[in-house]
């Protein structure tokens, strides 16, 4: 009796494994998770990517908001999740430069970025330097003088520590050779509020948060740290323009798969996805979020990425940023 | 005026066509019942929702998620009133007097007034929101870092008038929600405290979890605790309705608390809690007979049912102003702007006049439709007392379990709140109130965040709080607060405390 239920229990077993082995990529609902709350840039990212990767790979795909710890508790959630290619990653910048931060600490980090493997750039978010419209500033060159009179005493809010704004200010700060008081807030929006305040006087910032201050007449831009300049400020410069040719950095919206998931299922959806970006839907879904589509090869993605990790830890261990 | 009228005029035109009014309606619905869950918050509720907005036309996705928003207020007190069990975390308070009037058969005048007075805090908040939102929001604007800790400070001194019993006691409990506050995330350095390897914990130990494990889970254990079950209330109908004595004592507390929320409300932070908290201390305070706070006292729950509606409508101020969110349930409602391709900020109300008016204009219209939802729920409400305890409790808990876990899909919050109620429970035992635990959770990541982004910005000179006038003036009315309460206790020697527990103290020794 007892063996029969062994064997019983044995088939069970077995059968889902055989099945796992014959059944072709996608079969199940895949899970795409945003590690940030509804709402934020990250989860209005996913939801379009979803939606358009439900379309051509013919197979339900929802998004799962697993929030907490910036992050960090989604992004340990896949990483230790099955590599079977059916649970996505949608990250942001933090997902390389958390793991730095964390060894600068000397701490267990809770996840790194080995245990991901790349599957595509999304989209970019062009980051722009604005300051007040009464500030004296009218040229990022007034600014980076103004600077070097009075080191370290022109502040700047950010969306929190090592987050990518204050990553951003901090690789324009190391390249122009000026310092500059960082004041952390809890997001970019309670960030744009303190310049708006006159509580700091400058913020690295999105576009989509800055821009109807800027038309209002209540705020400035003076250069943007994208590639190109902003679509939406073609006045505006890059600081790759201004003769700092490193100053280029972006908010990146990237998929993930844990790593070891199968080659072939990552170029599977890579293929899709690269076709669902450059429909005219997503492009203008990713316009009114202020974002530029990318979609990258996962080749080049980790390519990115590395270059990415490589200035970001420069810029984490130059002094200043460290145990504060 | 004129022209306000006018717009209000095509607000309305807006706001009662019916496929808008159709979703005002939905959020007002959904609105309530995720306030009378117990664990699911606003927050959660319109975070569940947005994605189903996203096929809808900007109007009517703002519409129907304020209408959760605000609808949620509404339905938070139901549980408090009726089982102790806060709906969501801004009626905490109403747990306290709300609870006690229940056991003495005056749930449903608790439940109308608490109705009543949120309609009235919600109409008026919103009048202030048509005709002062720029200049308010400009005002807000000019809340740093320094102006917002001399507030939480303010909050803190008036911790002291929260509890009904010993004030050793609620201090100790404060500084002990204080403590539980410091777990999480250090926002300056990106440390983890107190985590212990729980990545979840990096986020702090969430107010729902903690509001109700240590209202709602001890409450369950106490009542499973005692020898003789509670006795199941009963009810007339003349009794639902409040007295005429109920309403004299709750319309002063309405219209302050109605005043106090909106002003709360249009400054950063979860408004909505701390207007109810800020409200309940200054009722007590003002009330002739403080003894009363605690043991069923109307204003104790007229007070803060009004001032977390009002607070609602005061976070939409810098929303719909300036295009910044002053707390994560304005952030949600934002991100659904800009889905549509509505940019949020200072031109908002020019460039988008059939979506500002029609959305203040809906915000009256949800307000009318809640009163007329709440107020016949009130009747029906009150008879799930009626359900003997040894199934309501267990449902509660499966409720509330569903509930907590629900807001962030973790199983970190549900062991939070079963250990905080395990605690509450112990607590109660013990005669610690558990309401200022809350509060210190609450309040205690702002303090710290804004404490040490005053001292980033003075380079960590303390000087910076009395360099800004408004930050000074603040620090200075909490000073005198606690002066004038120096004063009256050596003078008086026997305070209303003193007086109440040596009442307490007699009636135990009959």
């Amino acid at each position: 009796m007892r063996a029969r239920r062994l064997v019983a229990v044995a088939f069970a077993l077995a059968v889902p494994l055989v099945a796992g082995a014959q059944e072709p990529y996608p079969s199940r609902p895949i899970t795409v998770v945003a590690p940030f709350p509804p709402g934020g840039v990250a989860d209005l990212t996913a939801r379009p990517v979803a939606a358009a990767m439900e379309k051509v790979l013919k197979n339900p795909v929802a998004v799962v908001n697993k929030t907490g710890a910036a992050g960090a508790v989604g992004m340990q959630f896949v990483a230790a999740s099955k590599p079977d290619g059916y649970t996505l990653l949608l990250a942001l910048s933090s997902i390389s430069i958390i793991p730095e931060a964390d060894k600068i600490f000397d701490r267990q980090p809770a996840f790194t970025v080995d245990q991901f493997a790349p599957i595509a750039l999304i989209s970019a978010d062009p980051t722009i330097l604005v300051v007040r419209a009464e500030s004296p500033w009218k040229t990022a060159k007034d600014f980076i003088d103004d600077a070097r009179k009075r080191s370290g005493q022109i502040s700047y809010s950010s969306s929190g520590i090592y987050g990518t704004l204050h990553m951003a200010m901090e690789i324009f700060a190391n390249a122009a050779g000026i310092k500059l008081w960082h004041v952390p807030y809890g997001g970019g929006g309670p960030a744009a509020q303190a310049l708006l305040g006159g509580h700091v006087d400058a913020l690295a910032s999105g576009p989509a948060v800055v821009l109807p201050h800027i038309k209002g007449g209540k705020l400035r831009a003076l250069a943007g740290w994208g590639d190109k300049r902003v679509a939406a400020l073609p006045e505006v410069p890059t600081f790759k323009e201004l003769g700092y040719p490193d100053v280029v950095t972006t908010g990146i919206y990237g998929l993930w798969f844990p790593a070891k998931t199968p080659q072939g299922r990552a170029n599977r959806v890579h293929d899709e996805i690269r076709k669902a970006v450059a429909t005219p839907d997503m492009k203008a879904k990713l316009d009114d979020l202020g974002l530029v589509g990318v979609a990258s090869t996962p080749a080049d993605f980790a390519k990115f990425i590395e270059h990415d990790i490589a200035l970001q830890t420069r810029i984490i261990k130059r002094a200043g940023i460290q145990k504060q | 005026m004129l022209e306000t009228l006018g717009n209000l005029g095509l607000g309305f035109s807006v706001a009662l066509s019916p496929p808008i009014l159709f979703y005002a309606f939905v959020g007002c619905v959904v609105g309530t019942l995720v306030g009378v869950l117990p664990g699911v918050g606003p927050l959660a509720g319109i975070s569940l929702l947005l994605p189903a907005t996203f096929g809808l036309d900007a109007t009517r996705a703002i519409v129907m998620l304020a209408g959760i928003y605000y609808g949620a207020m509404y339905g938070g007190s139901t549980t408090s009133i009726l089982m102790r069990i806060p709906g969501e975390a801004a009626s905490v308070m109403t747990c306290i007097d709300g609870y006690a009037m229940a056991r003495k058969g005056r749930g449903g005048a608790a439940l109308a007034i608490a109705a009543v007075g949120s309609y009235i805090a919600g109409t008026v908040s919103v009048v202030g929101l048509m005709l002062l939102a720029p200049p308010l929001a400009a005002f807000a604007l000019r809340f740093g870092p320094p102006e917002y800790l001399a507030l939480l400070l303010l909050g803190l001194f008036v911790l002291a008038y929260m509890s009904s019993g010993s004030m050793l006691k609620s201090l100790a409990m404060a500084s002990f929600g204080l403590l539980l506050g410091m777990v999480g995330i250090d926002q300056m350095s990106g440390y983890f405290r107190f985590a212990y390897g729980v990545v979840e914990l990096g986020d702090g130990l969430g107010v729902v979890p903690v509001a109700v494990g240590l209202f709602g889970v001890a409450e369950i254990l106490a009542t499973a605790g005692q020898a003789t079950p509670p006795q199941v209330v009963k009810l007339r109908l003349r009794e639902l309705l409040p007295s005429r004595q109920e309403w004299r004592e709750s319309a002063a507390p309405i219209g302050r608390g109605t005043v106090l929320g909106f002003l709360i409300g249009i400054l950063p932070g979860s408004a909505h809690i701390i207007a109810s908290f800020v409200s309940y201390a200054v009722e007590k305070r003002l009330s002739g007979h403080p003894e009363r706070f605690g043991q069923g006292a109307v204003a104790g729950v007229a007070g803060p049912e009004s001032a977390n509606n009002s607070a609602t409508s005061g976070a939409m101020v810098p929303m719909l102003a300036l295009g910044v969110p002053s707390g994560p349930i304005p952030a949600v409602m934002l991100a659904a702007m800009m889905v549509h391709g509505v940019s949020p900020g200072p031109l908002l109300i020019q460039q988008q006049p059939a979506l500002f008016w029609g959305f203040i204009a809906s915000m009256y219209v949800g307000n009318v439709v809640l009163l007329i939802l709440n107020l016949p729920l009130v009747g029906l409400f009150v008879n799930i007392l009626r359900v003997p305890y040894p199934y309501l409790y267990p449902a509660i808990l499966v409720f509330s379990i569903l509930g907590v876990y629900a807001v962030n899909g973790s199983v970190v919050d549900v062991w939070i709140m079963l250990v905080m109620g395990v605690l509450g429970w112990v607590l109660r035992k013990l005669d610690f109130e558990t309401a200022p635990v809350v509060l210190g959770v609450v309040l205690a990541p702002m303090i710290e965040l804004s404490l040490r982004q005053s001292l980033a910005m003075s380079d960590g000179h303390y000087g910076i709080f009395l360099q800004r006038p408004i930050a000074a003036v603040l620090l200075g009315v909490g000073l005198l607060l606690v002066v004038l309460n120096l004063y009256s206790f050596v003078r008086r020697g026997l305070d209303w405390r003193a007086r109440l527990a040596l009442a307490e103290k007699g009636e135990e020794s009959r």
